[in-house]
């Protein structure tokens, strides 16, 4: 009865405050924003339903996120109020029980949250039903995927916070205690989970929230068809997390009750009993009458109000500040917890791919920095801490009651505003300096010792404290004036989802309009800060100026007194404009004015301005205008003869060219369509050999046709002179082309040259930006069996190349083909390049302070051009490009070129690398990959670089499903070759142990099988173990047979382009009739072998030799495409595998006794085994042809006992 | 210096009139504002203090105006609010320094000395290294009091300071104000007769938001002489007494009621004359017989 009363009262006291009402309608109105604009906006290249599932789902857990970041009031009030308020005294001394007086409280909170969350439900119908959504993105109305969203995301997020969050406030007596709650909830979602436990999966388990199973997980491993109809499931990870997180509210509730007393609270802990007895027999004074006393004796000093005064009261109230903040629980966390975690995170973050990278001071300060705006960053952590800092500081007076004392103290409100916001910095500015701290740690950790102190100095003082400093003024000026905290909070929070989430939700995507945006920085080694500072400072000062003026605002109207409506602050505020801060404002207004207008200049006059809605639309009109001329014909390019003149640091490139043209199509041409690039780009002159006029010229989608005179005959070749001219000229909205650079340019003919015939890559490609344009739906990729894709190769094997590229004098360029000559002449250099066999149509070309590594392999010259400090892969590469010819031009015919070029660019910290004909090249992460070098241990760069070498014998293949797994499949296959060939058995099987983990391509168990791939996985994974597979047991020489005779077929002249099926159709050339059922098991559907030894035992035999018993068990099953799972009988060869004891060093696997296929039945069954000497290990599948998933524990080997 | 207030009006946003025309003139040294709870006494004190706007009137403290020369007032204000806190976490020294550097005492020195002076006055010194949040609700006030003389203030306001002190403190702290009430205007609220008798030379009456009287003291409890009424009945003659006579103030002594009565004449057998005290000055007043309130057409809620 008390129980309900409590709950009813608190219910109805929180239900007619104000700020309930404010979260539900910020909830709503973020619903409907994100369902509107984000969850369409994000589903890039996917086409699901509105109202699927998994939108709702998504938006739930954003949603909820929003919830837990603002709504902490509801249960820090509903926890600490009696405290707060100084009510305790008569509450607590109420006949009430513990259970009844916290049971109440904390169900009126949790009743109230979950009312709050439906907002979040509601924002989404509303969303979806209110006018304005195409009818074909609804699905049908499923109240289950509401239901679902709410009971496992929503209600469990708001049982766990409210609990964490109540717990918290019931303890400290203050309601704001909540928010740290949420906090600590966050931190766990977005700092820990997200960095430091991803790789073991914890990650998942351990996010309070749902952003990793929901937004992660789900995100990347649903398919589309999956994400528009399937049902979140409450099993596995999610459920275990959920179970997780309700066990750890659970007993917060139950510290909490227990811990709680009806007790008076003590303030402090500083509390000394003695001096308070002192205190309170302190002399009385006989009589009580008001006495003649001792003149007062307080000295009269001088006083003073000036200016230095003011500096003073600002810097001591800075202090303060700074103290109050540094010495809370909250400041330590920020100060010392987050600071030591991070160097958790440095080191975990210093490898790729189980090859530890050299910790250098940009790649950590990669790790330590994030622009504000970066919503899924761990560091998106700050900005809500900021928050909270700033509304502490705000109400600090006021909080402790001394309000009224220090608002009745003389001096200009500038003092106190100031000196909180000097204090908050002065706080960002120690975490930053504790990053460093914790960077420089994490290198000496690491056994890196050169630290670039300057550098740390620059990036983290110079560009990220900036950005937390706009945003801390931001958070300090919304506190004073809302001036009521918890709203306060509210707008706060939602002024940073703003600049992270909804501008661009909204479209707002000029820099100009979003609170403290800019276009980023970046800094490379190669680089250094390159053009980009200019840009970013001249933005950050736009918003500085900005900043000034909302601190003239909040000076204003800062609340100082009893009466705090908004009426009256106006009022004071006008005494309060006096002519300095009407100086002040006005110089303000005149900074946003002249920065914004000379920023308006880059971005809209030197630059034309485009927005990313205005850029589709762009290419939905070129194709509305050009699809028609798609099919007709076109002459082809063959060959070109270019000048290339890149100007370093001018940040200009000319281009002279001439390509060579011939009519490959049965019919004359007289007219021909040039594609000329659009954005910046000048195409000065297109000229021909024969006459043309120009009878269309669209400049804006970047399209013209010049009729001919005399139509090209069939046959015939046609001569295309052209200029293209491009100069990069202040900066725009995104900031800075890094294309031409001081130092490291590079850039590829595909943005800038002209090139002839429509141009398909322009399309758009998902779906819903075509259906909003009003295009023909165009799938990723077209069907395996659709003719589209499976025209011939339109250029004839390819086009001749020859180019002439100048650059500064102590520069390097490097372009596609070899190096016939270089020169020096006029103070510049030129490199002449030229292609020996015929090349592709996309060509990069390079200038920087190149150092080059030379090398030979017969006669193929290699040249690596890298950074010259960048030296540690070189031997590596030039071991593993060695390995590769050697490997490749005995397996699947020659290398085309005499020459190879590695060259690194600048940019790009991550490891991965590209490959074109005779070129590769990659980004500055992939020096510093570098693993151990020690015996026993995977050389995974050395097995990239083969795979890169791979992609110089990849087919033409057709681009229609399948084709991945032709490009990357093959080319990993091919390297896993290389590595046995050699590096040897064991080293393969290092490499297959660690391509078996779950990471980075987590497995799908449905979806197309392998003929039809099209995800990362089936193309990097299964694709590969697949052909491994079929090489252990058809041969590698089979294999790489059928290989070499697809690439013959494909690769002259005029062949048409290969799909799958004709690498099937080879394959099953080359495969026994017995194998054919496995071929087709691996890629014609979706198998799953799962194999098992249960038992293997041995005795010796009266011989000597040991007979091996193996109890195994064995599954087949397939999966379609919908994920179905069906069990198929199996009855095929599996290998057997029965090891004696390894050397010293070796692997486990390397002293193999007897492998031999057996064949295998499903179900249980018994094999014997003899074999010469003493086993150790044996079982099925030994070398995971076919069960090769990667699991906790592997069950296909087992130790062997003695007999039975 | 004196503090002049020209028809200061204010009204809360929910109706409640807490300040109708309020005219004084409040000269250097201690000043009564006596009235009951809820008079208006903490809005007056506020308003003065620069916390609080009026909705009409003037005040000007000497040449300032009061009302658009706030930091000019501030820098000479001492206020000693009704209820405050400190913060917990920092010792009264530190925070008395503090605070005495926004009051404008920038030399280090003599900072130390003035804190070191203050903290003796209001018998802190010994516990001056003692966290605040250790204090007890008299050493709290008497911080507060510390606060409030840093600076030597020419106007001091001080809004029930005795409310919550014991009194050996309360009598140590009206010693304080009265010392520094020989140059500076000490306006001193309270509902505390007592307070006002004992210490100030002048005083005013205030009840809903009006001054029922302003007078001296002394010159109030002479104007009341001869008129004031003292008997001693049982609890039950007291409805016919107070059906008859003009009734005061009524209140127990040893288990008996003693009324006092205003009256010009004798009120009839039983009464005996009263020396009349501040308090029938106060209870004269609230009741009507004397002040503002006997002018008007009909006398309000008696006590």
């Amino acid at each position: 009865m008390k129980f309900l009363a409590i709950f009813r009262f608190e219910l109805a006291y929180q239900g007619r405050r104000a700020w309930p009402w404010f979260f539900f309608a910020v909830l709503l109105v973020f619903s409907f924003l994100m369902t509107r604009d984000g969850t369409l906006a994000e589903a890039l290249y996917e086409d699901f339903f509105l109202n699927s599932p998994f939108a709702v789902a998504k938006t739930t857990v954003f949603g909820s996120l929003i919830w837990l970041l603002v709504a902490a009031a509801i249960a820090g009030d509903a926890a600490a109020r009696d405290v707060a308020t100084g009510m305790h005294p008569l509450t607590y001394t109420l006949p009430v029980s513990k259970a009844e007086y916290l049971g109440g409280r904390f169900l009126a909170a949790l009743v109230l949250n979950a009312l709050l969350l439906l907002a979040v439900q509601a924002g989404i119908l509303l969303a979806i039903y209110a006018p304005g959504v195409e009818a074909e993105a609804i699905g049908p109305f499923r109240p289950a995927a509401y239901l679902t969203a709410y009971a496992f995301i929503a209600l469990p997020n708001a049982f766990v916070a409210t609990a964490i969050q109540f717990s918290l406030a019931a303890r400290s007596g203050r309601a704001m205690a909540s928010y740290l709650g949420s906090f600590l909830l966050f931190f766990m979602g977005f700092f820990v989970a997200a960095a430091l436990l991803f790789k073991q999966g914890l990650g998942t388990l351990l996010d309070p929230i749902g952003i990793r199973f929901i937004v992660e997980d789900l995100s990347h491993s649903w398919t589309t068809s999956e994400k528009s109809w399937r049902l979140l499931e409450l099993k596995g990870t999610v459920l275990t997390n959920r179970l997780l997180w309700l066990g750890i509210a659970l007993g917060a509730l139950a510290v909490t009750f227990l811990r709680f007393r009806f007790a008076h609270r003590t303030e402090s802990s500083g509390w000394r009993r003695g001096t308070r007895r002192r205190d309170e027999h302190s002399p009385m004074p006989a009589d009580l009458g008001v006495t003649a006393s001792a003149p007062i004796s307080v000295p009269d000093v001088p006083r003073t109000f000036g200016f230095a005064i003011h500096a003073r009261w600002t810097l001591a109230i800075a202090w303060a500040s700074f103290r109050t903040i540094a010495t809370s629980w909250a400041g330590l966390a920020l100060l010392v917890a987050i600071p030591l975690l991070t160097v958790l995170v440095v080191l975990d973050q210093m490898a790729a791919l189980g090859a530890p990278l050299v910790p250098t001071t940009a790649r950590v300060l990669s790790e330590l920095t994030a622009p504000l705006s970066a919503e899924l960053s761990r560091w998106v952590i700050i900005p809500p801490l900021i928050v909270f800092f700033a509304g502490e500081l705000v109400w600090r007076e006021r909080e402790a009651g001394l309000g009224e004392i220090t608002d009745a103290m003389p001096g200009s409100e500038w003092a106190p505003l100031l000196g909180k916001f000097l204090g908050l910095g002065l706080v960002l500015a120690v975490f930053m300096t504790a990053l460093m701290a914790a960077g420089m740690l994490a290198q000496v950790i690491r056994g890196h010792q050169d630290f670039e102190l300057g550098l740390y100095l620059k990036v983290l003082w110079g560009l990220q404290l900036p950005e937390y400093l706009l945003f801390a003024l931001l958070a300090l000026v919304v506190h004073v004036l809302v001036d009521q905290k918890y709203i306060g909070h509210l707008v706060a929070i939602m002024a940073f989802v703003f600049i992270a989430l909804l501008a661009a939700m909204l479209g707002l995507e000029h820099n100009l309009l979003v609170y403290g945006a800019g276009p980023g920085w970046s800094y490379t080694e190669m680089r250094g800060f390159g053009p980009f500072l200019g840009p970013w400072l001249w933005f950050k000062l736009y918003w500085a100026a900005w900043a000034l003026l909302l601190a003239v605002v909040a000076r204003l109207l800062w609340g100082r007194g009893k009466e705090r409506g908004l009426g009256v602050r106006l009022q004071l505020a006008r005494h309060r404009f006096t002519r300095p801060t009407a100086w002040v404002a006005g110089a303000a207004a005149v900074l946003i004015l002249t920065l914004g207008g000379f920023i308006f200049y880059n971005t809209h006059v030197l630059n034309p301005y485009l927005s990313g809605s205005d850029l589709t639309e762009r290419r939905a009109e070129y194709e509305r205008r050009y699809k028609r001329y798609e099919s007709i014909p076109q002459p082809l390019l063959t060959g070109t003869n270019l000048r290339v003149e890149i100007h370093p640091e001018r940040r200009a490139v000319e281009i002279r060219g001439s390509y060579r043209l011939v009519n490959g199509s049965a019919l004359p041409i007289d007219s021909i369509h040039v594609a000329t690039a659009i954005g910046g780009v000048e195409t000065r002159v297109v000229t021909f050999d024969r006459t043309a006029t120009l009878t269309a010229d669209d400049e804006e989608h970047g399209h013209r046709i010049y009729a001919l005179e005399r139509p090209l005959a069939p046959g015939d070749t046609l001569r295309l002179d052209f200029e293209v001219h491009v100069e990069r000229r202040g900066f725009g909205n995104r900031g800075v082309d890094p294309s031409v650079v001081a130092n490291g340019s590079v850039f590829t003919s595909g943005a800038w040259f002209p090139f002839v015939g429509y141009q398909r890559q322009r399309e758009l490609l998902s779906a819903t930006d075509r259906r909003a344009h009003g295009l023909e739906p165009r799938p990723v990729l077209a069907s395996l069996h659709d003719a589209e894709g499976r025209e011939a190769a339109e250029r004839g094997g390819g086009i001749s190349f020859e180019a002439v590229v100048g650059t500064d004098e102590d520069q390097v360029a490097v372009a596609p083909g070899a190096l016939r000559r270089t020169w020096t002449e006029g103070g510049r250099r030129y490199f002449h390049y030229s292609t020996t066999a015929p090349i592709g149509r996309e060509w990069a070309f390079f200038s920087a302070r190149y150092g080059v590594h030379e090398g030979r392999w017969k006669d193929v010259e290699i040249r690596i051009f890298h950074h010259p400090e960048h030296t540690a892969h070189l031997d590596r590469v030039m071991r593993s490009v060695r390995a590769s010819l050697d490997y490749y031009t005995e397996q699947f015919g020659p290398y085309p070129y005499r020459h190879l070029s590695v060259v690194e660019h600048p940019g790009r910290l991550g490891t991965g690398l590209h490959a074109e004909a005779s070129m590769i090249s990659h980004g500055e992460g992939f020096p510093f990959w570098t693993p151990k070098d020690e015996e026993g241990s995977l050389d995974f760069p050395f097995a990239v670089m083969a795979h890169e070498m791979a992609h110089q014998w990849t087919l033409p293949y057709a681009h229609v499903e399948g084709a991945p797994f032709l490009s990357e499949g093959l080319a990993w296959y091919s390297a896993m070759q290389v590595v046995k060939a050699s590096r040897g058995d064991e080293e393969l099987r290092r490499l297959l142990a660690f391509m078996r983990q779950p990471h980075p391509y987590p497995p799908i168990r449905r979806g197309e099988p392998l003929l039809r791939a099209l995800d990362p996985y089936l193309a990097y994974r299964r694709g590969p173990f697949a052909m491994y597979a079929l090489s252990e047991y058809v041969g590698s020489d089979q294999v790489n047979r059928a290989l070499r005779r697809l690439i013959e077929t494909h690769d002259s002249a005029g062949a048409p382009r290969a799909t799958t099926l004709d690498l099937y159709r080879e394959l099953r050339a080359v495969t026994p009739d017995s194998l054919k059922p496995l071929l087709h098991d691996l890629f014609e559907v979706n198998t799953f072998w799962e194999l098992e030894t249960e038992r293997a035992t041995a005795e010796q035999t009266a011989a000597g030799t040991w007979q091996v018993t193996l109890d195994v068990r064995a599954r087949k099953v397939v999966y379609d495409s919908a994920g179905v799972e069906t069990e198929v009988p199996m009855d095929e060869p599996v290998p057997i595998g029965v090891f004696g004891p390894a050397e010293e060093g070796a692997g486990e696997l390397s002293a193999p006794l007897d492998v031999r296929m057996h064949r295998i039945r499903s179900g249980e069954q018994t094999i014997t085994v003899t074999v010469p000497h003493k086993p150790v290990l044996a079982g099925i599948d030994p070398y995971h042809l076919l069960d090769w998933e990667g699991r906790e524990d592997d069950d296909n080997l087992e130790a062997v006992t003695a007999g039975r | 210096m004196e503090l002049h207030l020209r028809g200061v009006s204010k009204t809360y946003p929910n109706g409640v009139r807490a300040l109708k025309d309020v005219t004084l003139t409040i000269p250097a040294g201690m000043y009564g504002l006596l009235g009951p709870n809820g008079a208006g006494k903490s809005t007056l004190m506020r308003i003065l203090s620069t916390l609080q706007e009026p909705d009409a009137g003037s005040i000007r403290l000497g040449d300032i105006d009061a009302l658009k020369q706030k930091d000019d007032v501030r820098k000479t204000l001492g206020y000693l609010p009704q209820e405050f806190g400190v913060y917990p976490k920092v010792s009264a020294e530190e925070l008395l320094e503090h605070f005495a550097l926004l009051k404008g005492i920038a030399e280090r020195r003599a900072r130390k000395d003035v804190v070191e002076a203050l903290l003796r006055q209001v018998n802190l010194w010994e516990v001056r290294k003692q966290k605040l949040g250790g204090y007890s609700g008299g050493m709290r006030q008497r911080f507060g009091v510390a606060v409030a003389l840093l600076g030597n203030p020419k106007l001091l306001i001080v809004d029930e300071p005795t409310a919550g002190l014991d009194p050996a403190e309360r009598v140590r702290f009206l010693n304080l104000l009265s010392e520094l009430g020989e140059n500076s205007v000490v306006l001193l609220s309270t509902h505390i007769v007592e307070d006002v008798s004992e210490l100030c030379t002048r005083m005013a009456i205030i009840d809903q938001g009006e001054i029922l009287l302003e007078a001296e003291p002394l010159c109030a409890v002479a104007g009341l002489s001869g008129r004031i009424w003292r008997r001693i009945l049982s609890k039950h003659e007291l409805p016919a007494v107070e059906r008859e006579h003009s009734v005061i103030s009524t209140k127990l002594l040893a288990g008996r009621t003693v009324v006092h009565v205003f009256s010009d004449a004798a009120p009839g057998p039983g009464f005996e004359p009263a020396t009349p005290d501040l308090e029938d000055v106060y209870f004269s007043t609230m009741a009507g017989h004397i002040g503002r309130r006997r002018e008007q057409p009909q006398p309000e809620a008696a006590p």
